[in-house]
């Protein structure tokens, strides 16, 4: 009956593995200024040079440090991925518990625009919605949190339907407890390995879809990315700065990915005890 | 012919009797019962002038005052008039005369008949009461109890008494002697006025067509003993009719809650009453009739606590409740019957205004319910079949109970915890720190259901909705939590609507029980009418499928 995530977790290789690649990254962001000597946008005397014992990954195109934005584009992927996460996992419970809790026609109402919004190609319209308002940062988590809460509403207002329906919470609305009551004390105790699963899936779509955005060119230029270095490197691309240019760029976002996508899976596992296979034998 | 007024009868503080008012007339009967220690001897006594009581008001026999009258003129009254038989037959008979001389004696001392007409009489009267002849002179002792009444009453009759009192006159015998001598006194003293002083209701529905019921020196209820017995309307008369084994109800015996105090401000019955309300203890109700009944109540006798009136709910075409009419009295259990489907969990849910549209309407003491909040959900409370759904798994035992009275915000975090720990105690739950702290899923079936019982009862509700509170459990297990169910409706007056398929558990614990079939109330009724004379045939089908140990098969 008790479920203990972070033991489930820990339990699964994929779970350790992930965890694992999530706790490297989000060192790097963390102690970035340590393991760094230089600013990622100070321009330092060459462009383009090999690594070095000064420049461990060499310099870019204006000559600024390669490492140094390679750690710092990793804060900026999980401010995102993290900002994001939680945004629209708030939006999510928000309107996904009360549209269930509430039902009749405002449930009807959130789940038609949830429903639009689903069926709308969202990349699409992050890309033109950011092309057109070039939005910094705070302004591009927000974006992006408005545009992947509905997936999340979703699942949430169908768990909190079944929920609705079981025994303690109608005694507990035979006490005379309120929507809020129930909510906050059942439904969402109740709901918190699925809200844990949403939210790594919500942290790892915008992760993605920020890479994505800055190596297209759109967003805040002044932003250091993952993204971003990468479609710099990709102009130079017949020179041999890729190697400790793009490349690292490229494997660090695929390790943040792959970290991500390794804690949902376990967290999932943890779950559904038939996903489990063979070690509940 | 006998009119008491304003009775008051103390001994020195002690007031026995506090205000009684009573009139007979020729040839009527009039059982007064009550506990013992009510003052129903002291009652007796006061008649006759035999108490050592202060004794103040009216008590007027034939237009005289007897309490005013000379010693000499009581004497004239006494035995000759008014006539009365002792409760306590061992120390009333003179263990020196023969029975005949102790029947001829007071006809002998009143100078009504000489020696041997007297002798002749007491005779016929010993013969009237089943003595024969060859006990004529037997000595008190020789005698066993029940001769013993038979003598005393053959006495008091002797100098034909337009009065008759009788205290406890058949208590001390057995059930046959007792069915005869009851006979007896029916025909002998039929002509004459009667005032039966007992505790025994099987005394009191024999002897007498009128009943008072007599609680803390006041009566509190009087009129025709069988509608009395039948639907009593005083808090106190249904407690004592719980209280009282016989054949004709079929419910579990059940006490009355405390100890009968004196004195008491406001309503005598008050402390031990279940729906007392702040008044009750103020000022003493005046006895107020209507149809033939005196009860002294403010709340106008028995409360209807609760009464739905031509609920319905249906599913999309389906009728699942169809045009019900109930209701449950401050007190008292009814038994919702019938067959799964037939629409009692849904009548359940309906008053507990779990759909948010029904037909109909739900009345709490008389009130319209027009939203379900948390002021209606204070006084009405359910439990629910699977004890195991109905907790939270999440919650330890301690903090389930603690839910009702954090939701209604009542107390601080401190009185709730105290008054969820006392609760638990009351569910007969241990109280200590290991058990408050346990998980649900550590608890066995009968645990959670007393958990559950105790978190619907933290309120303190009038009403409780048990719907099948014992299907998911064990019979010995059931059987206790039905017990301690019937325990807190004696304790707490809780009412009951309680949901069963079982008409055999159904008899034992309820008062009324109502048949449903196809979300119709079929047939409804006290629970010994409906077990042992049901009109539908649906009931009689119910009754003959009900739990039995069949033990004629194996003949």
């Amino acid at each position: 009956m008790h479920i203990s995530l972070k033991k489930e977790i820990e339990r699964s290789n994929a779970g350790r593995v992930g965890l694992s690649l999530l706790l490297l990254v989000i060192a790097a962001a963390v102690l970035a200024p340590l393991l760094s000597s230089y600013d990622p946008g100070q321009q330092s005397v060459g462009s383009l040079l090999s690594p070095s014992g000064s420049h461990w990954l060499g310099t870019n195109h204006v000559g600024q440090d390669i490492w140094s934005q390679l750690l710092y584009g990793a804060r900026t992927s999980l401010m995102v991925g993290f900002g994001v996460g939680i945004i629209s996992l708030l939006l999510g419970i928000l309107f996904g518990v009360s549209a269930a809790l509430i039902g009749g026609l405002y449930d009807k109402i959130v789940m038609r625009v949830v429903d639009a919004f689903i069926v709308i190609p969202m990349v699409v319209v992050v890309i033109l919605v950011a092309a057109y308002i070039k939005p910094d940062l705070p302004v591009l988590i927000l974006l992006l949190a408005a545009l992947s809460w509905q997936g999340g509403a979703r699942v949430i207002r169908a768990q909190t339907l079944s929920l609705k329906e079981s025994g303690h919470i109608n005694a507990s609305r035979m006490f005379g407890a309120g929507r809020f009551y129930v909510a906050w004390r059942h439904v969402l105790p109740d709901i918190v390995t699925i809200l844990l699963v949403e939210f790594i899936y919500g942290v790892r779509r915008a992760v993605f879809m920020e890479a994505g955005l800055a190596f297209l060119g759109i967003g805040d230029p002044m932003l250091v990315s993952w993204g971003m270095m990468m479609r710099d490197a990709m102009s130079f691309s017949y020179l041999d700065v890729w190697q400790w240019w793009l490349v690292p760029a490229g494997v660090a976002l695929s390790l943040t990915i792959i970290g991500l996508t390794f804690v949902s899976h376990a967290a999932e596992a943890a779950l559904d005890p038939r996903l489990r296979g063979a070690e509940v034998a | 012919m006998l009119e008491i007024s304003n009775l008051q009868v103390s001994y020195g503080n002690d007031i026995v009797l506090n205000g009684v008012d009573l009139r007979l007339s020729g040839g009527e009967s009039l059982a007064i019962i009550g506990e013992s220690g009510t003052g129903k001897t002291t009652l007796g006594l006061s008649i006759m002038r035999l108490t050592e009581g202060k004794v103040r008001g009216s008590i007027r026999f034939d237009e005289k005052d007897l309490l005013t009258l000379s010693d000499g003129e009581m004497q004239a009254i006494r035995w000759n008039r008014v006539a009365m038989v002792f409760q306590n037959v061992n120390n009333v008979l003179n263990p020196v005369h023969s029975i005949l001389d102790q029947v001829a004696e007071p006809m002998i001392e009143h100078k009504l008949r000489n020696k041997d007409e007297a002798r002749t009489k007491a005779g016929e009267l010993l013969e009237q009461f089943g003595l024969s002849q060859k006990r004529f002179s037997a000595y008190p002792h020789q005698l066993s109890g029940g001769e013993q009444q038979r003598v005393l009453l053959a006495m008091a009759l002797a100098n034909e008494p337009d009065l008759l009192i009788l205290d406890e006159p058949l208590s001390s015998l057995d059930v046959i002697t007792r069915g005869e001598l009851g006979d007896l006194l029916r025909t002998v003293g039929n002509h004459r006025a009667r005032l039966v002083i007992t505790h025994d209701l099987d005394t009191a529905s024999r002897l007498a067509d009128n009943l008072a019921v007599l609680y803390g020196g006041k009566i509190v209820e009087i009129g025709p003993t069988r509608e009395i017995l039948q639907r009593p309307r005083h808090p106190y008369t249904k407690a004592l009719l719980r209280a009282y084994p016989n054949m004709t109800t079929v419910k579990d015996l059940q006490g009355i809650k405390g100890r009968m105090t004196r004195p008491v401000s406001g309503c005598p019955f008050h402390p031990r009453c279940t729906q007392a309300i702040d008044i009750c203890s103020e000022t003493i109700p005046p006895l107020t009739w209507s149809q033939g009944r005196g009860v002294a109540c403010h709340r106008g006798g028995i409360v209807t606590l609760l009464s739905v009136a031509n609920l319905s709910k249906a599913f999309n075409s389906l009728k699942a409740v169809d045009s019900v009419n109930l209701h449950i009295e401050s007190g008292e259990t009814l038994a919702l019957v019938g067959q799964s489907g037939s629409g009692k969990t849904t009548l359940a849910k309906t008053i507990m205004g779990v759909y948010p549209q029904f037909d109909g309407t739900v009345y709490l003491e008389g009130e319209k319910v027009t939203s379900y909040g948390k002021d209606f959900y204070k006084r009405v409370q359910m439990i629910f079949q699977n004890p195991g759904e109905s907790l939270s798994h999440r919650l330890s035992v301690l903090e389930s109970v603690m839910e009702p009275l954090e939701i209604q915000a009542i107390g601080t975090e401190e009185q709730r915890r105290e008054k969820a720990i006392q609760t638990i105690g009351e569910v007969e739950l241990s109280r200590s720190d290991d058990f408050l702290h346990t998980y649900p899923h550590h608890l066995s079936g009968g645990e959670l259901q007393r958990v559950a019982i105790a978190r619907a009862l933290v309120l303190d509700p009038d009403l409780l909705i048990a719907d099948e509170p014992t299907a998911f459990l064990d019979a010995s297990v059931g059987a206790k939590v039905l017990k301690l169910l019937l325990n807190l409706q004696e304790h707490r007056g809780l009412s009951m609507l309680y949901i069963t398929h079982d008409i055999a558990a159904a008899r034992k614990v309820s008062d009324r029980i109502a048949v449903m079939l196809d979300g119709r109330i079929i047939e409804e009724g006290p629970s010994n009418m409906i077990v042992t004379a049901p009109e539908q045939s649906y009931t009689q089908h119910l009754l003959g499928s009900a739990s039995s140990l069949h033990l004629d098969n194996y003949t």
